[in-house]
């Protein structure tokens, strides 16, 4: 059984209680105000009432840690995920790598980082909902052609490597380094058009952040999905 | 150890990491794909460096219901892209609620990766018919509960315990107001923890959390009115 409080008790000692303040407000629903819109006073009873406003004080002090624990925002640490990707994706033995020749030495770049480029930039086109990147082609091993796909490689923009064409500068692991595309798209945009700023923005993002330039990239509209109210900008995942 | 070429680097200690390895081993087996790996931590990922739009700011990630379903889908096909998608989207809500409600780092880091395991291995479970989100609390809240009952079991857990533990009045004094609320919040039931977890910090609706919880939607209110009367107690005991 709950002790009565006092007539000295403050509004936090009344809490539980179905005990009112003096003025004969419920001081649980000032402290739900107070957790909700923060001390304002919302009526004019409160504006003018010394035990409304030393309760909504003294709650907003009390509730301060709270508030801070809402504002922060922790991030999951970095790597704690990495174990169970890897399990998950399996480990390439033999990850695919596009390969800059420069003059004191060469630069690799990896498959995947082609590919979140990729996804990063078609995210960002308007009607884009959702969009997932991957090399269309994969699993090539050093040095093999592909008479199906000779040219679905991402070769270097360099003058000197687009004469040696595709073939060399395909990479030290695999000449399949092609983009694809997966999205899902606004419903009731024009999708051949959608494909086409996608692409083009894939091409241009690849192209200025690696210098490689893709040679092909193909967009699979997977799903349409009904626009959301008060929305139009593009996805964006990266950077969270 | 090694398994298959793959070296298992936990972060989080002890048996739940032993057990991921065995799961993840398990479900590997003949039927997932191979594909290079990389890592999926976006801010390891790309530099934002890019010029879009003043008036164009990016939608924070895990806040587009019909995307994530979308996502889901895909993942129970098995595509690992959109598992990875999945995950960016929706990992630090994984790990910001387990670290509210276990409120130790370590554990929050178990349960983020059991939590990634499922979300490949059992998402299946997974229907459409409610919100991603609304599956996924779920899910994180039941795997928290579960680790705190595991770590504790003879521990009965009631609205009337009190802190074994004079409060960090030297936090409050100092102005540390985070680490004195994640402290308050430490100490609290579970059962009204979770439900200011969820309502005050996350800022789920009541009939959410009402969903999540499967509980009458009277119940997280009252639950709630609790928590926040029992916090402002406890604050005032401290100060």
């Amino acid at each position: 059984m709950t002790e009565r409080p006092g007539p000295s008790a403050s509004a936090v000692d009344l809490l539980g209680t179905e005990t009112a303040l003096p003025c004969g407000r419920d001081p649980q629903q000032l402290l739900e105000q107070v957790t909700e819109h923060g001390p304002v006073a919302v009526d004019d009873h409160q504006r003018s009432c010394l035990h409304c406003q030393a309760a909504l004080a003294e709650f907003d002090r009390l509730w301060a840690p709270m508030r801070a624990v809402a504002a922060d925002r922790p991030q999951a640490p970095p790597g704690v995920l990495d174990s169970v990707l890897s399990s998950i994706r399996g480990v390439s033995e033999d990850p695919e790598f596009a390969r800059l020749d420069e003059g004191y030495g060469h630069t690799r770049i990896s498959g995947r980082v082609v590919a979140a480029i990729a996804r990063h930039h078609a995210a960002r086109v308007a009607g884009v909902r959702g969009a997932l990147g991957r090399l269309d082609r994969a699993g090539h091993r050093r040095g093999d052609r592909d008479p199906e796909f000779p040219e679905t490689s991402v070769h270097s923009a360099q003058p000197s490597d687009m004469a040696r064409g595709p073939q060399a500068s395909a990479g030290v692991a695999g000449a399949s380094t092609a983009i694809a595309i997966v999205l899902a798209a606004d419903y009731g945009v024009d999708l051949p058009a959608l494909a086409d700023e996608v692409r083009a923005a894939v091409v241009a993002g690849v192209r200025a952040y690696t210098g490689l330039e893709p040679v092909s990239v193909s967009v699979v509209v997977d799903e349409v999905l009904l626009p959301r109210p008060g929305e139009g900008e593009p996805a964006h995942s990266i950077g969270s | 150890m090694p398994r298959n070429g793959i070296a298992f680097n936990y972060r989080g200690t002890g048996r739940s990491a032993r057990r991921l390895e065995q799961r993840v081993a398990a479900e590997r087996e003949g039927t997932v794909a191979r594909v290079p790996a990389s890592t999926l931590d976006p801010r390891r990922d790309i530099p934002d460096v890019g010029t879009p739009p003043a008036d164009d700011p990016p939608r924070p990630p895990g806040e587009d219901p019909d995307v994530d379903r979308w996502l889901a889908g895909r993942v129970v096909e098995g595509d690992v892209e959109a598992y990875e998608e999945l995950l960016r989207r929706h990992r630090d809500r994984i790990y910001r609620i387990a670290l509210r409600v276990l409120a130790d780092p370590a554990d929050a880091d178990d349960v983020t990766q059991e939590i990634a395991i499922q979300l490949w291995t059992g998402l299946a479970s997974f229907t459409g018919s409610a919100a991603f989100t609304t599956w996924l609390y779920r899910v994180v809240v039941n795997r928290c509960l579960n680790l705190r009952r595991r770590r504790r079991p003879t521990e009965e857990i009631t609205e009337s315990t009190q802190p074994a533990t004079p409060g960090p009045e030297a936090r409050v004094v100092a102005g540390q107001e985070l680490e004195a609320g994640m402290a308050a919040l430490a100490e609290m039931p579970e059962e009204l923890r979770v439900a200011l977890v969820l309502v005050q910090l996350e800022g789920l609706t009541y009939a959410q959390a009402a969903t999540v919880l499967k509980v009458p939607e009277a119940t997280v209110r009252g639950r709630l009115a609790r928590a926040r009367a029992q916090l402002v107690k406890q604050m005032r005991s401290w100060a």
